[in-house]
């Protein structure tokens, strides 16, 4: 491995020690503090346009919900052609770094629309939501998948797919597949609790 | 006559000992719609860059059929996936399902986006090798991407309002809806 490579991974090691950080604040007593702390704010959001709108017209609702669904396909289509080519399944004649950046911008539209689509449908149904732990998990696994996505996988591989070991090149493909097929389906669940 | 053919057809179904067992079952019933829903990444995502592509707006430096080639495998398992577990959803609420005004949409809409994916596969087979490296795809290929895309936004958007019962048979429906839905007179089973 050359020693340029190196530069990426002390990024990456200190955006898993915020990770861990965040693990240990999920299971720690600051959690429940914090949850108590959100209540007037997920009351508040019924109340807002998005939540009235998303509460009186179920119409309406089921369109953010297909949207939500498409966004959904549009993120994980991106993620599984790029991660796909870099564990060598896929499009293997075409050159890395021509789809991992032209698939990142497919992701970004994906990530917005879903979350854009997903904050009109969690104020129709906030203090449900709230209560559901299901919803949290979605929440956390969200925020590691965002946060691995900009801040490890994109840099780390932003240095040439061929400056790095291979192992590790795997790696970070088999835990974005992971994390994301994670946030569907513990979003998928949401539907089916409270 | 054709109403009358479906609702026996899914009182058939219905009366089957797995359909009642899968229906009743949290997990099993909730994991096959956690699949048929998380099916849609491998088979629409697939499939929206194929046309996204084709449209210009996604890898247009690689040849259109080089992605129409290699994601094609990837894209048929999902939507292997996605039929095998939709067929699956319709065996547990046969009767609900056969009546809804929504399912009967998608499944119309099923037939025409698969009309237009053989139209589309038929017209790149045959001119592709004269625009394989174009970034943009002749007018006919771009028209065949916008149909799929419109036609799959408009399936998933029936998919999710299957689930509402707003034009459900149960409730007493207008002329129309009691018509298009095919519900049945005197029919005790919904």
């Amino acid at each position: 491995m050359p020693p340029g490579s190196l530069k990426s991974y002390p990024r990456s090691i200190a955006t898993l020690a915020l990770l861990g950080l965040a693990g240990w604040f999920a299971l720690s007593g600051w959690r429940i503090a914090a949850w108590d702390a959100l209540l007037p704010l997920f009351e508040w959001m019924e109340t807002t346009w998005f939540g009235v709108i998303g509460k009186t017209w179920g119409a309406v609702f089921a369109v953010a919900e297909a949207t939500h669904l498409l966004a959904m396909a549009l993120l994980g289509g991106a993620i599984v052609i790029s991660d796909g080519r870099l564990l060598g399944l896929l499009l293997r004649d075409v050159p890395v770094e021509q789809v991992l950046n032209k698939t990142h911008r497919l992701f970004v539209i994906g990530l917005v629309i879903a979350i854009a689509s997903g904050i009109f449908m969690a104020c129709g149904v906030a203090t449900k939501i709230y209560y559901l732990p299901v919803y949290w998990f979605k929440m956390l696994a969200l925020t590691v998948g965002v946060l691995f996505t900009f801040a490890i996988r994109r840099p780390l591989l932003a240095d040439g797919v061929e400056n790095l070991n291979p192992w590790v090149v795997r790696a970070v493909a088999v835990a974005s597949l992971t994390v994301w097929f994670t946030v569907a389906a513990s979003g998928r669940w949401i539907g089916f609790s409270g | 006559m054709f109403n009358q053919l479906v609702y026996e057809f899914a009182l058939w179904l219905d009366a089957s000992q797995w359909s009642t067992l899968l229906h009743e079952s949290y997990y099993m019933y909730s994991w096959v719609e956690t699949t048929h829903v998380l099916s849609l990444i491998l088979s629409l995502g697939l499939l929206f860059v194929i046309d996204l592509r084709m449209l210009g707006i996604a890898l247009p430096q690689v040849p259109a059929s080089v992605i129409a080639r290699r994601l094609r495998l990837p894209m048929f398992i999902g939507f292997g996936l996605m039929i095998g577990t939709g067929l699956l959803l319709f065996y547990a609420i046969p009767v609900r399902s056969a009546q809804s005004v929504w399912f009967r949409i998608k499944v119309l809409l099923l037939l025409g986006a698969a009309a237009n994916a053989l139209l589309f596969h038929y017209r790149m087979q045959r001119s592709v090798a004269s625009w394989d490296n174009a970034t943009i795809a002749p007018r006919n290929i771009r028209a065949g991407a916008l149909l799929s895309l419109l036609f799959w936004t408009l399936i998933v958007v029936c998919g999710r309002l299957i689930a509402y019962d707003w034009y459900d048979c149960s409730h007493g429906q207008s002329g129309f809806i009691e018509a298009f839905a095919g519900c049945i007179d005197g029919q005790t089973q919904f």
